[in-house]
């Protein structure tokens, strides 16, 4: 049984789907607003910088990291601890689902950071680092971190959680994105920290 | 282990009663391997150290132990309604605990000797669970425990749960259902109320009992069985309200005597419990603070249950709980006060009414969910009685109180080594500062509250 109401019918409890009622997009699907909120906030909108932001994420991003967390090919130990579990039984219409309404939601707007990281980060961020052969993160995740396809949205996701990422991707715990170990290998911890602080702030 | 009653001569209805908080005060868990199993999820999704939860542990608890990625075994109506949802496997787990107990020094013996001291239990408790989902909506939380002191199997920690969802007023999501348990707090999602309380989850079945405790700090099951209603409403606001009713086990559930046994008391009626909790979470940070009651009406042992006199416990709490979760580091603290208000119409007409207090504070830190410690203190305080708690013909001998008051409180501080998530190796010392009303010579044979300090090393695991 599922219950809904909606502001302005008070306390009355009415059978069936909660409906019309300030969601953007599409309806919610049950597993959105009763597992997933419960760690990555309602509407995704972000609960901790330990789970990601997932609202107005790139949908071919989304599906394809659940994809990845119910084969098993994105193994860094917060994957594994977590969203291997959440995933395992999840069939793929309803992973469809799930990254559509999430890729509907708006995304939570970018807050600046420290100046001097800021800076140092916008220049690693729109032009690369030529010695450490990292390429500028625009040309694949656009000038306002804003993602394509299956390439992730950054603006507006948590610091914290982008530059463990990166950690990830440098060490190859989290396999399943080798072009970004290509990019982060040789990048010092300094260097990640300024550029996820500018771009998460897009 | 709150599995089984003490039952003995000599000792009081009170120390009898608050001999449970031996029980009580040991193996109080939550976390089990079982829901590993059943959610996929690692240990550290709903727990910071076990027994703690996490918010998404609460969660996992108040939606009724669902959240399930097992392939399940399924039955529905012509209008796919539901009618069948098991987990293709059960979710099955076991917990061993294992200790070393060594007191400052040892208890004297009846021979006017003196016991041993410095005594392994292997196993101090064991505990087979069967946790998480029963039928759609319907999950449970079932532990039977073997408990080392009685040498036998018992009846524990049951919590059984209808849960659904709803929303109310402009989307907010409203967790809701009903509980189905045996002991007040067993229900309750923080780790700050006595069930489940952390730190000191795990503390000696072998430490000596105080004289008095309240009845929320010591009621369990083998006791009273409860129904509680509850909504958590936008991941903020909590309320349960519900009643427990007297469910005795073995032989005092046959209605066989007017008399209350003489191993334990007859609970009347309805007995209310209600709870109030507001939890705001901001970034990695979670903050609690809430209320709660518990009132009951008791026939002492012995005495006429249907015309007799009663004793009336009213109980009030308000408690607290803040956890912070890094990545690496983990901070957590948990404290309440209960106030208990006693009218001993049966054990103590000539002089009835009483009051108990009782706090518990305590704090935790972990570095990287391997390595960390607590420190904690309790209290308990409560009027001088010396015919509620004086010294009895003849003496109860290390449990007693020579001044009639039963004041205990006690520091205690325990260092955690977890080598992988479900096995917890930990060194925990308590220091009384004062014991059953006294620091020196509380039982009147000269034993000192800093005689029961204990030293307790244990090993709990859990798969």
């Amino acid at each position: 049984m599922k219950v809904g109401v909606c502001g302005g019918l008070g306390l009355t409890l009415v059978l069936g789907v909660a409906s019309g009622c300030s969601t953007q997009g599409p309806q919610p699907p049950q597993l959105a607003t009763q597992v997933c909120t419960n760690c990555h906030g309602p509407r995704g909108d972000g609960l901790s910088p330990a789970f990601p932001r997932l609202a107005g994420q790139q949908p071919a991003y989304l599906e394809a990291q659940l994809i990845a967390f119910r084969d098993h090919s994105r193994g860094d130990p917060t994957a594994i601890a977590y969203m291997w579990g959440m995933t395992s039984q999840l069939d793929n219409p309803t992973i469809r689902q799930l990254a559509s309404y999430y890729a509907a939601q708006s995304p939570v707007p970018g807050v600046p950071g420290d100046q001097t990281l800021m800076a140092k980060g916008k220049a690693i961020y729109e032009q690369g680092l030529t010695d450490e052969g990292v390429p500028a993160c625009t040309s694949c995740h656009g000038a306002d971190a804003e993602g394509k396809d299956n390439i992730p949205r950054l603006g507006g996701q948590y610091q914290p959680y982008l530059v463990k990422q990166l950690a990830y991707f440098k060490s190859e715990l989290r396999g399943n994105a080798p072009v970004m170990h290509a990019v982060t290998y040789k990048m010092s911890v300094e260097q990640m920290e300024a550029v996820t602080v500018y771009a998460a702030s897009r | 282990m709150r599995v089984l009653q003490r039952s003995g001569t000599g000792i009081t209805f009170v120390a009898a009663v608050i001999a449970c908080v031996l029980m009580v005060g040991s193996n109080d868990v939550l976390a089990v391997p079982s829901f590993a199993r059943q959610t996929g999820l690692a240990c550290e999704a709903c727990h910071t150290v076990f027994p703690e939860l996490t918010p998404f542990g609460r969660a996992f608890k108040l939606n009724g132990y669902l959240i399930d990625n097992l392939p399940q075994v399924k039955e529905i109506t012509a209008e796919k309604k539901e009618t069948l949802l098991l987990n293709w496997l059960p979710p099955l787990s076991v917990q061993f605990i294992a200790s070393y107990t060594k007191f400052n020094t040892a208890f004297p013996d009846p021979n006017g000797g003196l016991s041993q001291n410095g005594t392994v239990q292997f196993p101090e408790a064991a505990s087979l669970f069967y946790a998480g989902r029963i039928a759609p909506n319907l999950g449970g939380f079932i532990q039977i425990t073997y408990d080392n002191n009685s040498d036998s199997f018992g009846w524990d920690n049951t919590d059984i749960r209808f849960a659904d969802q709803a929303t109310l007023g402009q989307d907010k999501p409203l967790t809701w259902g009903v509980t189905f348990n045996n002991g007040p707090t067993i229900q309750d999602p923080w780790n700050s109320t006595p069930a489940w309380h952390y730190p000191f989850s795990q503390t000696s079945s072998l430490a000596p009992p105080q004289i008095a405790a309240t009845q929320l700090d010591s009621i369990g099951n083998g006791t009273v069985a409860g129904l509680t209603g509850y909504g958590y409403w936008n991941n903020l606001v909590y309320l349960e309200l519900g009643g427990y009713a007297a469910a005795p086990h073995g032989i005092q559930n046959v209605p066989v005597n007017s008399t209350s046994f003489p191993d334990g008391s007859t609970v009347h009626g309805l007995s209310p419990y209600w709870r109030l909790a507001v939890q705001p979470q901001w970034g990695r940070n979670s903050f609690e603070v809430g209320l709660l009651g518990f009132s009951d009406q008791v026939t002492p042992p012995g005495l006429n249950v249907s015309s007799g006199p009663t004793d009336r416990y009213r109980d009030t709490g308000v408690d607290a709980q803040y956890q912070y979760l890094g990545d690496e580091h983990i901070l957590s603290a948990e404290a309440i006060y209960i106030y208990e208000k006693q009218t001993l119409n049966a054990t103590l007409p000539q002089d009835p009414s009483n009051t108990l207090r009782s706090l518990r504070v305590g704090a935790s830190y972990f570095y990287q969910r391997r390595l960390g410690g607590s420190l904690g203190y309790t209290a308990t305080t409560g009027n001088t009685n010396t015919a509620l708690y004086g010294l009895t013909s003849p003496p109860a001998v290390f449990v007693a109180s020579s001044t009639g008051s039963p004041n205990t409180s006690a520091w205690a501080a325990e260092l955690d080594y977890l080598p992988w998530q479900n096995v917890k190796l930990a060194l925990q010392y308590t220091l009384y500062t004062k014991f059953n009303g006294s620091s020196s010579n509380y039982d009147g044979t000269g034993r000192n509250a800093s005689d029961n300090n204990t030293l307790y090393i244990f090993a709990w695991i859990a798969f």
